[in-house]
């Protein structure tokens, strides 16, 4: 048990009706992971992640964290456990300010959501523990701006922030970066490098450059099937790669 | 880098805490309590032979806050918030007639019922959301005005129950002939209980409720129960309209049919609408300038007094879309810019 990955993925599958998105998906994440899962639009990277968190209910495989089967239980019963994500679209709470979106993160994670008459700023250790989130993604000065008026990169900050709020073992980013401005990107890739280091992660990016600075291992995904992996050298090496992301081009060459 | 800097910019000028109204958290908390109470007892001064009215205007804000607890910070649209609101009543009138006339019970009695039933009825129905739920809440409120009509013996059914004769306010006070204690006493429940709701809209639950109606997917991704909070709140504002029904039947003395009515609910939305959602104090300016409104058109104009109060409404909606109390929000700053 002390060897069970954080993550580990058997033979996952998902049929929408009679197209098959995700197909016999084998993988695993460990303490300390940095790992990136590629493939082209469409190959079935969010629909993946949305398996692994339990957003949908997978066709067939399991799901273990920590050598516990989760396959059968909810998204929440998952993030009790510490596998936590990140959206590719930004879902936050429009109307609610930075500040109230991060307090509402830690006092779910420490289980004090249902007190009805404590007040929010009166809670012990709450105030310090969200002042050091915002410190970390740089985003104390937007700390009482409601998030809706929010520059999209602060947005994707904030996304970051919250999943960390969390303390996950695993944490699954869908595409961080996702049209954060390139001048901005090296924020989020600041972000990154700050993530405890015995946390698993699993990013999953257009972006190459970010894939190769971050991720010591990647993943390529095409057409709801594992291509391959392997360092980001291999990767690049892997004609199979090529094929699928120059597709026909390639061939006209 | 520009974007950058402007925000910046924005940020540093209002990084004051909770800088929406540009003034200490203090003097905006005790305002809408300070403009209550001065208000409330103007108009007992003001208006000495209205004060039956007053006081109906009183418990419907009280009901009207708690429909915004509902609607305003969960998202849950109800045509059905009457069901509470008349089960409170039925149970503190039947309550008083056979067994106890303490109206300080009475109210609690009137605020668990309230409670129970909308705990009962939301953990049914608050799966759905939209057009669904919107219909499953106003099925409710019919079954419990249909039960209601049925239980004769106890309602008293179409005829009303009446003959509820509450004992003096914690022993001191009657309730007078002119409505005086009546007008006073409701006054003191609806600002303890704007109190107690602004600190439970604040609490931790209050906050998560708010991300629900925000982003359940969200609020899931975080580990919580979208429902399970959706209900919480739901039996909390039931409590709160539970009271507001039970204060009704304390002070008129009556509980009829068309406190569980369809038309109840309908005006209770129009009124949240009216003086805004999702701010408390906006449900009691949106009660009294409704019932204000409504009370001096049909005696000065019985006829087209609704197409006055339709289009008033619309007025509303489209030039001023957060309700009449927006406008405190939109006048402050420019005040203080003056300065
Ligand atoms: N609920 C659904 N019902 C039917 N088909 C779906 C559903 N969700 C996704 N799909 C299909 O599954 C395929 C994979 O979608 P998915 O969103 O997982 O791709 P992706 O790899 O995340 O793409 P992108 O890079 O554009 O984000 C697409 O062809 C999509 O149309
Ligand atoms: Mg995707």
């Amino acid at each position: 048990m002390i060897d069970a990955p954080l993550l580990q993925v058997d033979g996952l599958s998902k049929n929408f009706g009679g197209l098959q998105v995700s197909s016999n998906i084998s993988m695993d994440l460990r303490k300390g992971d940095r790992c990136a899962l590629i493939g082209p639009n469409g190959a079935g990277k969010t629909t993946f992640v949305n398996l692994v968190t339990g957003v949908i209910p997978p066709t067939a495989g399991t799901i273990r964290i920590e050598g516990h089967d989760v396959t059968r239980q909810s998204a929440e019963a998952r993030v009790r456990r510490g596998l936590i994500r990140s959206f590719q679209v930004a879902r936050l709470f429009r109307s609610m300010t930075v500040r109230e979106h991060l307090e509402l993160a830690v006092l779910e994670r420490t289980g004090r959501t249902f007190r009805l008459f404590a007040n929010v700023r009166r809670i012990p250790g709450l105030a310090d523990e969200v002042a050091e989130l915002l410190e970390g993604m740089g985003l104390t000065a937007v700390a009482e701006t409601a998030v809706g008026t929010l520059a999209y990169g602060q947005q994707r900050l904030l996304e970051i922030a919250l999943a960390l709020a969390m303390k996950p073992k695993v944490l699954i980013l869908d595409e961080p970066a996702a049209g954060v401005p390139h001048s901005e990107s090296h924020r989020i890739l600041d972000a990154l490098d700050r993530l405890p280091d015995d946390l698993a992660v699993l990013m999953i990016e257009h972006d190459m450059d970010l894939v190769f600075r971050f991720a010591k291992r990647i993943i390529v995904l095409a057409q709801g099937q594992l291509l391959c992996s392997g360092t980001a050298a291999e990767i690049t090496a892997d004609p199979r790669v090529r094929e699928v992301y120059l597709g026909s081009r390639a061939h006209a060459h | 880098m520009t974007a950058v800097e402007s925000d910046k910019m924005t940020t540093n000028t209002s990084t004051l805490p909770h800088s929406r109204p540009a003034l200490p958290r203090i003097v905006t908390d005790a305002m809408p309590v300070v403009v209550m109470a001065v208000g409330g007892l103007a108009a007992f001064w003001l208006f000495p032979n209205d004060l039956g009215l007053l006081t109906r205007i009183l418990a419907a804000a009280l009901f009207v806050m708690s429909l915004d607890m509902v609607l305003g910070y969960c998202g849950i649209a109800t045509l059905g918030h009457a069901a509470m609101f008349g089960t409170g009543a039925y149970a503190a009138g039947i309550v008083a007639v056979n067994w106890v006339s303490d109206p300080l019970a009475l109210l609690a009695v009137g605020g668990v019922a309230g409670g129970l039933i909308a705990l009962a009825t939301g953990a049914l129905i608050l799966h759905a959301r939209g057009l669904t739920l919107l219909m499953l809440t106003i099925a409710v409120a019919q079954i419990v005005q249909e039960v209601a009509n049925k239980a004769r013996d106890w309602t008293g059914g179409s005829d009303g129950l009446s003959g509820i004769d509450p004992a003096p306010v914690l022993g001191l006070f009657r309730f007078d002939l002119y409505g005086r204690t009546s007008y006073l006493f409701a006054l003191a429940v609806l600002i303890v209980g704007f109190l107690v709701a602004r600190r439970i809209v604040r609490s931790p639950c209050g906050l998560a409720c708010r991300g629900v109606r925000e982003e359940p997917l969200r609020i899931a991704a975080l580990g919580g129960s979208p429902r399970r909070y959706l209900v919480s709140m739901y039996a909390v504002a039931g409590v709160f309209a539970g009271i507001a029904g039970a204060l009704t039947a304390i002070t008129s003395g009556i509980v009829g049919l068309d406190s569980v009515g369809f038309s109840w609910s309908a005006e209770a939305m129009i009124m949240l609408v009216l003086g805004g959602t999702g701010r408390l104090y906006g449900a009691v300016i949106g009660t009294v300038a409704f019932m204000a409104i409504h009370h001096i058109l049909a005696s000065t104009d019985p006829f087209h007094w609704m197409l006055f109060i339709g289009l008033f409404l619309m007025g509303i909606v489209l030039f001023l879309p957060g309700g009449i109390a927006s406008l405190s929000a939109r006048v402050l700053p420019l005040v203080k810019g003056g300065r």
